[in-house]
């Protein structure tokens, strides 16, 4: 149980990213601080890890082409894994979207603007999801 | 009285005179005898016989000279003395004896003059004479009336004769009493050969119809009668009289046959043409009843027969307004004639008829009008063709009238010979456009366009939207599209050129507005994708050279490198931050704002430069300016923008700087005005495009007057800005519309 509850522990984050320079460097920052990451390429491939999968937190990008977006990854979490509801980054490129702004103020989800430090990242990673 | 009842029997007056001169010589013993008669101026003499004969020539000469003295008594004269011949005859013994004879009237007719052997008359003898004298002048006064009334009987059948109109009269037993000589010759006998016989036998020259003996008679029981007799050739007129006769019961009627014949046939003809002819013919009294009218009139007026027409008064439905037929008699009374004159009237069916009309008055021995003659036309096919016609050019002036374009009509020589209203509407002058020529109005360097577009007109071929530089009444420069079309003549040669101008100065300066909206709009969206896709790639620059840098194994000299990229990464950022504000267009919070309020905090901002480098800033405000409806820091972002470029512009001039600010209000809008002394702007046309930067590399980005434009814009305000004329340098204007103008408002807003 305790190794089970050790799993729980060091489950991984959830990347949700299709940019490949992104996800590297996201995935080099996050492990070098002691994270463990799963990566998905697209919404609909981040939607089928949470499904199957248990994640300590999810890390999504906002704008990604196919059918599902960082908002729609955002309101299937509340629905079907309310747990992780306030485990939640939103990257963006744009906050000027107006749907996009809206869902920020509504639901309170971090948001961190591409381009962004290492330091900004870290410090909005560890006040959500705490150390690893 | 053997001598009188002789004198009256007597027709014959020489033989008379002859007779009772021998007689009256016998009675008195004469030797001679004679009577003077005055015919006239003439004396004529007459004597008994032989006897005449046997007085000398000097004898007579001087018994009618005697004769002819004015006063001559009876009584016995010598005979002059100087008579050879009766000094050899006997008679040389002889006296003469006068006596006169006078008419009943004292009229003295002649003289009895007797040639006796006495010296001188008893009483009883004078007397004799006197008697003598009464009878012979009783006689003469008779002879002379017989001889008259002869005379006129005889004229008188010579002057029926004369008459060439045909005269019978015949008796109650049908015969033939006389006829005159033109009735005879028709029938080619003498007129006498014609008395006596039957009336019957004059058939042949023309009959009445009726049963009676006679061709010419109908009623005998009227004295006068009249009526028209025909043959197959002639036609007569016969007017019958009838006068009792001397013997009782013997009515003679007098028949006079008047050949009419070719009367008839004048009037024959006159009544065809009346009838025949197209135009209306009328005759009229003044007060409106027609005399006789001809079938055109019947048929133009719509009635069935000229019968209808004569038998009922048809003026008042004739004139659809009274007044009409007042004013048609007035101006033929005074007139007399009135040619083409125009009348409305209606017809029997009520449809209205136009006609033109001639008209003549006839008038009385008073002057007035006694009867109205007229020839009457139909122009109602023609009035409703002209008034159609009328109606399609006042149509088309209409359009020419209120058309927004000015149309022009020039000759093939560009001259201007028609413009429509609306030419004067803009301003122009009539005397500065018709006859002039329209290419003088073109901007000069345009003229050869204008001139070829004009030339290719006339060769036939439109031109259409020629976009010229034309002046304008004012002296102004407008962008007008211009149209040539040709007008071609009968002969489809062109004699005209027709010009239609539009000013499209507005049309031109609004569509340059939309088209640069446009171009920024465009610019927006393409930026903003370019950021979205630069942003990803400067992440992944970022944080690696983050990690990089915070991995102990990187050498101190690559560190140096990595902060270099460091630095140029985070100034792409601020780049693509730039763009996406511009882009962006962030919803702006409408609220009142103190426009001098937000200017003067943008100013203390940047007093610090101003002042180091001596750049006056002057601030004309208007302090009663009504707040601006907008976002106050946004509304800060773009007067700093301005500022900045002020004091860049100033500072790169070298001279001592000044910008001024001014505030007023223009319109519904704050309008600010920055004007400052520096450099002006290479390009205003271009200055509020992205990355549009006349500064140095590294200065700015080119970004800050369009994020100005784009946050003006979002306002419905207006950014404007031009180089200054006069003193160089450049202005730039911000009109921003005025909040609603509500004291509370404005109240809270002074606060901040």
């Amino acid at each position: 149980m305790t190794s089970q509850a050790a799993v729980e522990q060091t489950a991984p984050i959830l990347l949700i990213e299709d940019e490949p320079s992104v996800i590297a460097f996201l995935k080099a920052a996050l492990e070098r601080k002691g994270y463990s990451v799963v990566n998905a390429s697209s919404g609909a491939e981040g939607l089928k890890h949470l499904a199957e999968g248990r994640y300590s937190g999810v890390i999504s990008d906002i704008r990604m082409p196919g059918a599902v977006n960082g908002a729609e990854v955002h309101a299937w979490i509340q629905k079907n894994r309310p747990e992780l509801g306030s485990k939640i980054i939103l990257i963006s490129g744009d906050t000027a979207n107006s749907e996009t702004q809206a869902l920020l103020a509504r639901s309170g989800t971090p948001c961190i603007e591409k381009p962004f430090r290492v330091h900004q990242l870290m410090s909005i990673v560890e006040k959500t999801f705490g150390k690893p | 009285m053997e001598l009188a009842v002789d004198a009256a029997q007597s027709r014959q007056l020489p033989e008379f005179l002859e007779r009772f001169a021998g007689r009256a010589a016998r009675m008195l013993n004469a030797a001679w005898g004679g009577v003077a008669v005055f015919r006239g101026r003439e004396t004529d003499l007459y004597a008994a016989g032989e006897e005449e004969k046997a007085i000398s020539s000097t004898l007579r000469s001087w018994i009618l000279s005697s004769a002819r003295e004015n006063r001559v008594a009876t009584g016995v004269r010598r005979l002059p003395p100087t008579d050879e011949a009766a000094q050899k005859t006997s008679q040389a013994a002889l006296s003469a004896v006068f006596v006169p004879i006078s008419a009943s009237d004292g009229e003295r007719l002649g003289i009895l003059c007797l040639l006796t052997r006495r010296k001188r008359l008893d009483a009883k003898e004078k007397k004799l004479l006197h008697a003598l004298a009464s009878h012979a002048a009783l006689s003469l006064e008779n002879l002379r009336r017989f001889s008259q009334l002869e005379k006129s009987k005889r004229q008188w059948v010579e002057d029926i004769d004369a008459i060439s109109d045909y005269i019978v009269v015949h008796d109650r037993a049908w015969k033939i009493l006389r006829t005159n000589r033109s009735l005879a010759s028709h029938l080619g006998v003498p007129p006498v050969a014609l008395v006596g016989e039957a009336m019957s036998g004059l058939r042949q020259i023309a009959e009445t119809g009726s049963d009676l003996p006679c061709p010419f008679c109908r009623d005998t029981q009227r004295p006068r009668e009249e009526y028209v007799a025909a043959s197959a050739e002639r036609i007569f007129l016969v007017s019958t009289s009838r006068a009792p006769g001397v013997v009782e019961d013997d009515t003679r009627t007098i028949h006079v046959l008047k050949d009419i014949t070719d009367r008839r046939e004048a009037e024959r003809r006159y009544r065809e043409l009346f009838d025949s002819i197209q135009e209306g013919l009328f005759f009229a009294t003044p007060d409106g009843r027609f005399l006789d009218v001809n079938d055109a009139m019947v048929r133009m007026l719509g009635y069935a027969s000229r019968e209808e027409m004569l038998r009922a008064d048809v003026s008042p439905h004739l004139y659809p307004a009274p007044a009409a037929r007042e004013r048609f008699l007035q101006a033929l009374a005074e007139r007399g004639v009135l040619r083409n004159y125009e009348e409305t009237l209606r017809r029997k069916d009520g449809a209205l008829l136009h006609t033109l009309q001639n008209i003549t008055a006839v008038r009385d021995a008073q002057g007035r009008i006694a009867q109205i003659r007229g020839l009457m036309l139909d122009v109602t096919e023609q009035k409703s063709f002209q008034s159609q016609l009328q109606r399609e050019r006042d149509f088309n002036q209409k359009i020419l009238n209120t058309t927004q374009s000015m149309i022009l009509v020039l000759d093939t020589a560009g001259l201007i010979s028609y413009a429509n209203r609306r030419c004067y509407e803009a301003g122009y002058r009539e005397d500065e456009l018709i006859g002039h020529r329209l290419v003088d109005w073109v901007e000069p360097s345009h003229r050869k366009d204008f001139e070829a577009a004009l030339e290719t007109t006339a060769n036939g071929q439109q031109v259409e939207n020629l976009e010229l530089q034309v002046r304008r009444s004012d002296g102004s420069m407008g962008h007008f599209s211009i149209s040539l079309s040709p007008m071609r003549d009968e002969q489809s040669a062109v004699n005209n050129v027709v010009v239609v101008m539009t000013d499209i100065t507005d049309a031109v300066l609004l569509q340059a507005k939309l088209s640069h909206s446009e171009r920024m709009a465009t610019i927006g969206r393409l930026v903003s994708g370019v950021a979205h896709e630069v942003n990803n790639p400067l992440a992944a620059i970022l944080g690696f050279t983050d990690l990089l840098l915070e991995n102990p194994e990187v050498p101190l000299s690559a560190r140096e490198d990595l902060k270099i990229i460091l630095q140029e990464t985070q100034r792409t950022k601020d780049i693509v931050q730039d763009l996406l504000s511009f882009a962006r267009q962030r919803p702006v919070q409408r609220e009142p704002v103190q426009v001098n309020a937000v200017l003067r905090q943008t100013i203390k901002l940047r007093s610090y430069d101003f002042a180091s480098h001596g750049v006056e800033v002057s601030e004309e405000f208007d302090e009663m300016l009504a707040p601006a409806l907008g976002d106050a820091q946004q509304l800060q972002q773009v007067f700093l923008n301005i500022l900045n470029n002020a004091y860049d512009a100033v500072q790169e001039a070298g001279r001592r700087g000044r910008i001024t600010i001014r505030t007023e209000r223009g319109g519904n809008s704050v309008q600010v005005m920055v004007t400052d002394n520096g450099t002006g702007i290479a390009d205003p046309q271009h200055i509020f495009d992205p990355f549009y930067t006349t500064k140095q590399p590294g200065k700015g980005t080119g970004l800050g007057l369009s994020i100005c434009y784009g946050i003006v814009r979002a306002h419905g305000g207006e950014i404007q800005c031009w180089n200054n004329a006069d003193s160089g340098g450049s202005t730039f204007v911000v009109r921003i519309p005025i909040a609603a103008e509500l004291p509370a408002l404005a109240a809270k807003e002074a606060g901040r």
